[in-house]
């Protein structure tokens, strides 16, 4: 649905009315800036997106968590053993060492661009890494039934001139980070897509999961655009990478 | 009991299992509501119907005429929805006219239009190129290792594809490997490095009326034309020319030149026809996940085939 209350008539109503000053807009996430539009009317979020300094190594207690305020990821007791198992051989296990999918939001977070794509119907989003991509449905909004996908199953709403994704239908495969922190299948995240200015994006992501987190927590990240002429993703082929240096050890 | 998602047993690609059904005329329309495709996959029942896999139609009414080809808003041909190929006389096995080659590889007549024979006109060396890969290809095909297809190869993969047509772009995004091909439309230059050799290479596309064409280079020599183990080096360059012709097929032509590989270029032609099924989505192809069992591939046939080679 077309919000057509964008940041600036909010604040031009505002300062008319002088009465919403210190009041913060519903989008004051977009910090004053309002994004191109598509061809139907949406924010234009199009466009080579990559974060500059990647929480991969370990994002439990990363500053990019900003719900809890003390940074770390708000695991149930019982669900730390797993954790800390997972750390004993987080190189041997990690699932990205064996080339698997990253899962979500890992993907969205590792040193490798993506490419957003928006159409009416389908937002796709092309990730250099493992040449993966994600279909966010934006007419669909139910998760399928009785199947589950490491990289979820993506729905997609706006929300005024954010993307709203809705990730359900999760394995318990993959990892959030190479530290080991992990989740169950009953993990459900939402992320909000929100361009703050004409090469940034601001990537948020509430993770929730009944068996392993006492509480939903929330993480955000600046993401910045790849302005060069002719911008492209390329290939980053783990498999192929894995399989050329096997070969040089004679396997 | 939660289904899994299609984590691909990757021995399961080796195409001897695969069941090449009816005669590809009959593809083009609604597919069957029949689960799976090539063994080993989980389709989907009921209320979603089946996947379209290889398989014809089978007693179904006659879809009605095709309508014209839809339209973007700025008169460009709409070619976006979910796709097949189809026509092409079993490129998948092999792109050239081809024989039956031991058990895994049904006889076609391939998708190769110019040279008038059918055959891939190779140079003295890439012609032994091709008689090893064919040789090892039960263990060597790129596929089996998740490996993307490189083209002609990915275009008549099997089950299908997704265009998009946002702002600038085609992007086409296949099940098969989550393979993806973004090519920008505003006759840009190939700007990759010579040196840098990718898997789908670098595409740059422009429209002549109704026919999108894209050139492709920068490919690198680790993919096959097909899985038999037609080969190319890391010269090729491929000029594409894609042409809806109503609102449910689209005609397909590319020419093949590589110097290293062949005396001359050469030319595929074939369609794709849509996948009329309401509701139908991409699925995830989880390939390196399911790949369990890559260090048993041997390029021996073994069994049945063993003894056909005696004969």
């Amino acid at each position: 649905m077309i919000n057509r209350w964008t940041a600036s008539m909010r604040t031009a109503v505002c300062v008319a009315a002088l009465v919403c000053v210190g009041a913060a807009p519903a989008l004051a996430q977009s910090k004053g800036y309002t994004a191109p539009r598509t061809p139907d009317g949406h924010a234009d979020l199009q466009g080579i997106w990559e974060i500059q300094k990647s929480p991969d190594k370990d994002l439990d207690g990363s500053k990019l968590i900003v719900d809890p305020s003390n940074h770390k990821i708000p695991y149930k007791s019982e669900a730390l053993g797993q954790k800390k198992d997972n750390a004993k051989n987080s190189v041997a296990n990690d699932p990205l060492n064996k080339c698997y999918m990253p899962g979500v939001p890992r993907i969205n977070l590792l040193s490798y661009p993506f490419q957003i794509f928006q159409t009416p119907d389908y937002v796709a989003i092309a990730y250099e890494y493992i040449h993966n991509y994600r279909t966010v449905y934006m007419k669909r909004d139910k998760h399928l039934p009785d199947i589950d996908f490491w990289q979820g199953d993506s729905i997609g709403h706006w929300d005024g001139d954010t993307l709203v994704v809705d990730v359900g239908d999760f394995n318990d495969q993959t990892w959030l980070d190479k530290a080991g922190d992990y989740h169950s299948d009953q993990m459900h995240v939402v992320e909000r897509y929100t361009r703050t200015g004409p090469d940034t994006l601001q990537y948020e992501a509430t993770i929730e999961d009944p068996k392993v987190f006492a509480s939903p927590w929330k993480i955000r990240a600046e993401l910045k655009r790849d302005t060069k002429p002719n911008a492209r993703l390329l290939e980053y082929e783990c498999q192929y990478l894995a399989d050329e240096a096997a070969k040089k050890q004679g396997k | 009991m939660r289904r899994r998602s299609l984590s691909w047993i990757a021995g399961v690609v080796a195409v001897g299992t695969v069941l090449w059904l009816a005669p590809s005329s009959l593809f083009g329309q609604e597919p069957p509501a029949q689960p799976g495709g090539p063994g080993g996959r989980e389709g989907r029942g009921g209320e979603r119907g089946g996947r379209a896999g290889f398989g014809g139609r089978r007693g179904r009414a006659p879809l009605p005429p095709a309508g014209p080809v839809k339209r973007m808003a700025d008169g460009k041909p709409d070619m976006q929805g979910y796709w097949n190929a189809t026509n092409n006389g079993g490129a998948v096995f092999e792109v050239q006219k081809h024989p039956r080659r031991l058990q895994s590889l049904p006889a076609g007549e391939g998708a190769i239009v110019d040279p008038p024979d059918g055959l891939i006109p190779y140079t003295p060396e890439y012609a032994a190129k091709a008689k090893e890969n064919f040789e090892k290809h039960l263990a060597d095909e790129p596929e089996l290792h998740c490996y993307e297809s490189g083209l002609p190869n990915q275009m008549y993969r099997q089950f299908g594809f997704q265009i998009l047509q946002p702002p600038g772009y085609v992007v086409m995004n296949w099940e098969f490997m989550h393979a993806y091909r973004i090519i920008p439309t505003d006759n840009r230059p190939h700007t990759v490095p010579a040196s840098t050799k990718l898997f789908m290479g670098d595409s740059v596309g422009h429209w002549e009326g109704d026919t999108l064409v894209v050139d492709t280079t920068n490919l690198n020599d680790r993919t096959w034309l097909d899985s038999a183990g037609n080969a190319h080096s890391d010269q090729m360059h491929v000029i594409e020319r894609i042409t809806p012709t109503d609102e449910r097929t689209i005609k397909y032509e590319a020419t093949i030149e590589d110097p290293k590989a062949y005396t001359k270029p050469w030319k595929v032609a074939f369609e794709f026809s849509r996948n009329m099924q309401p509701g139908y989505e991409t699925m995830e192809f989880a390939c390196i996940e399911g790949n369990q069992d890559v260090h048993h591939y041997t390029p021996d046939e073994g069994g049945s085939a063993k003894e056909e080679k005696k004969k």
